[in-house]
């Protein structure tokens, strides 16, 4: 099974109320989880997001879609990031949970749907 | 042995790669049809990569490759002879050009040297996109497999597949021939084959994203392919001096990144984990080149490179000459990334606030829009003029315009360590 764990927020929000030695935490974290995850085989694919302020949001407006510029979400529940992992659903939570123990923030895990890809060789 | 079989894979490897330009252009030359030669080469290269590392490399690698690749070319062309007959433009058409020397002495290794030279201008066919030319650059010049370009440019299999066909397909449709080009073109041509080269190198040297060793395995091609240009056409200076630019910049890289994979700048490495070799070579070849020909980009790029490579410490280094070569550089290659050098080398002679002043020439430069790299700069000079609260937003907005992630946890770095709050009571982490 495969779920995606998406984190959510954006650089800037963070940088307001943290340390430095806390980023640096945070990043050996999520650096060596992310190393870790790769080299288990557990990682199918994970991106970083360009920071949300950089984001352009299409949007239905007068009968046209027009884009601005923006997330469409506010930045603290704007897509970060995220990992899909082939893993239990119980797995993809401890994954997670790793996270949010140092950054007390929430993560979501979803599972992905199938039946859309295309045949395994 | 575990070890010696690595060797040995190393070898064939190397020598895979050295004959894959030869054997395509043997195979051009005999047969036209630049397409399907190149497919024939790259899957000759596939069955040897399978079975000279079991059964040892043949007696005579090159006439083996040429076998096979042969057969290959045949069985495809009765495989779709049909169609093959109803096309009637055959570019590249053998027929136009002098039949292979003979296959020894000094006559086959001038043809081999005049068809790695004609496929890398071939590749680099200005009816190209530029990824485009890396990838059949670095399969048909390179001799590397659709499989090892794809995890270096960390793309899937089957894009590099389809960039390769459509650029075949492109060099078919532009009626390109297996001919060098004559001048003036050949002096244009050869600005995009050292661009690309430059490209290919850039990719591997500046995107820290993904495995490290598959990165380097770029630059090491780029340097590889640029000595092969330069051995093949000794006497062009931009050659030479792309060539020690890569060299003297390649040095460094082992120091750029901390055992965390963090960026660390310039200033901030242990230059004695500079690679001496690669900075004595560098040197020597820019030595032997300023002042033979025309001193275009590369050169004054390289010769900047030497004199960082050359300072022990980073307080040594020499600001003023840096400054007059960017001067310099400034009018042959006038560009914003340009501007932005030379406002670091500006504030390093002149102090902070002539670096800030040149660097605002940059604000409506509409070319700036996308990069974080003048913000960047300008977080650096203002955290020097020691005007913080200015530099943190710098820094800041810096690190929300870049999509490299090293570089952004970098900056996001830089902008905390100028504002050391104490931990809020009650943590909202991200929000």
């Amino acid at each position: 099974m495969k779920y995606m764990i998406m984190m959510f927020g954006g650089l800037g929000d963070t940088m307001q109320t943290r340390t430095p030695e806390w980023i640096t935490g945070m990043q050996q974290l999520m650096m060596k989880l992310d190393t870790e995850l790769k080299e288990a085989g557990e990682v199918v694919a994970g991106h970083g997001l360009v920071d949300p302020s950089q984001a352009k949001t299409v949007r239905f407006h007068n009968g046209a879609p027009v884009a601005t510029d923006g997330p469409f979400a506010e930045v603290k529940e704007s897509l970060a990031g995220y990992w899909i992992v082939e893993a239990s659903e119980e797995r993809a939570i401890e994954i997670a949970s790793q996270v949010v123990a140092y950054t007390e923030y929430p993560m979501e895990v979803r599972r992905i749907m199938h039946g859309d890809e295309a045949p395994q060789l | 042995m575990a070890a010696g079989a690595v060797n040995t894979d190393h070898r064939i490897g190397d020598l895979l790669r050295q004959l894959a330009p030869q054997v395509l252009g043997t195979l051009v030359r005999r047969h036209g049809q630049f397409d399907a030669c190149e497919d024939a080469v790259q899957e000759a290269l596939l069955a040897a990569a399978l079975q000279w590392p079991a059964e040892g490399a043949p007696d005579r690698p090159r006439s083996w490759l040429l076998t096979v690749a042969g057969r290959s070319l045949v069985d495809g062309w009765r495989a779709d002879s049909a169609r093959r007959r109803r096309e009637t433009v055959v570019a590249l058409d053998p027929a136009d050009h002098p039949p292979a020397a003979g296959p020894s002495g000094a006559d086959r290794h001038d043809t081999d040297r005049d068809d790695t030279l004609v496929l890398l201008f071939l590749c680099c066919h200005p009816a190209l996109s530029p990824p485009s030319q890396l990838a059949l650059t670095l399969r048909a010049v390179g001799g590397l497999t659709t499989a090892q370009i794809a995890a270096a440019f960390l793309v899937p299999e089957t894009t590099i597949a389809k960039r390769i066909s459509r650029a075949k397909q492109r060099i078919r449709s532009a009626g390109a021939r297996f001919e060098l080009p004559t001048e003036p073109e050949r002096t244009e041509r050869l600005g995009v084959v050292l661009h690309v080269l430059y490209l290919v190198f850039n990719e591997g040297y500046t995107t820290s994203s993904g495995p490290a060793l598959q990165r380097t395995d770029l630059t090491a091609e780029a340097i590889r392919l640029t000595r092969l240009l330069d051995r093949l056409l000794p006497g062009e200076a931009e050659v030479a001096g792309l060539l020690a630019l890569m060299l003297l910049t390649d040095a460094r890289r082992s120091a750029r990144t901390d055992a965390d994979g963090r960026i660390v700048p310039l200033a901030e490495q242990r230059r004695q984990q500079w690679d001496a070799a690669a900075i004595a070579e560098g040197r020597a070849i820019l030595t032997r080149t300023l002042g033979t020909g025309p001193v275009g980009p590369y050169q004054l790029q390289a010769a900047i490179a030497a004199l960082h490579d050359e300072a022990p410490t980073a307080e040594e280094t020499d600001w003023p000459q840096i400054l007059a070569l960017y001067d310099v550089l400034s009018h042959a290659a006038p560009g914003p990334l340009v501007t932005l050098s030379r406002a670091v080398a500006l504030a390093m002679v002149h102090g902070p606030t002539a670096g800030l002043a040149l660097l605002g020439t940059l604000d409506t430069d509409d070319r700036m829009d996308h990069t974080h790299r003048l913000e960047a700069v300008r977080a650096h000079l203002l955290e020097r003029a020691g005007d913080i609260a200015a530099a943190r937003d710098s820094y800041l907005r810096a690190a929300k315009m870049t999509a490299n992630l090293p570089e952004q946890r970098y900056l996001a770095l830089r902008a905390a360590k100028l504002h050391h709050p104490a931990p809020p009571p009650h943590a909202d982490p991200v929000g």
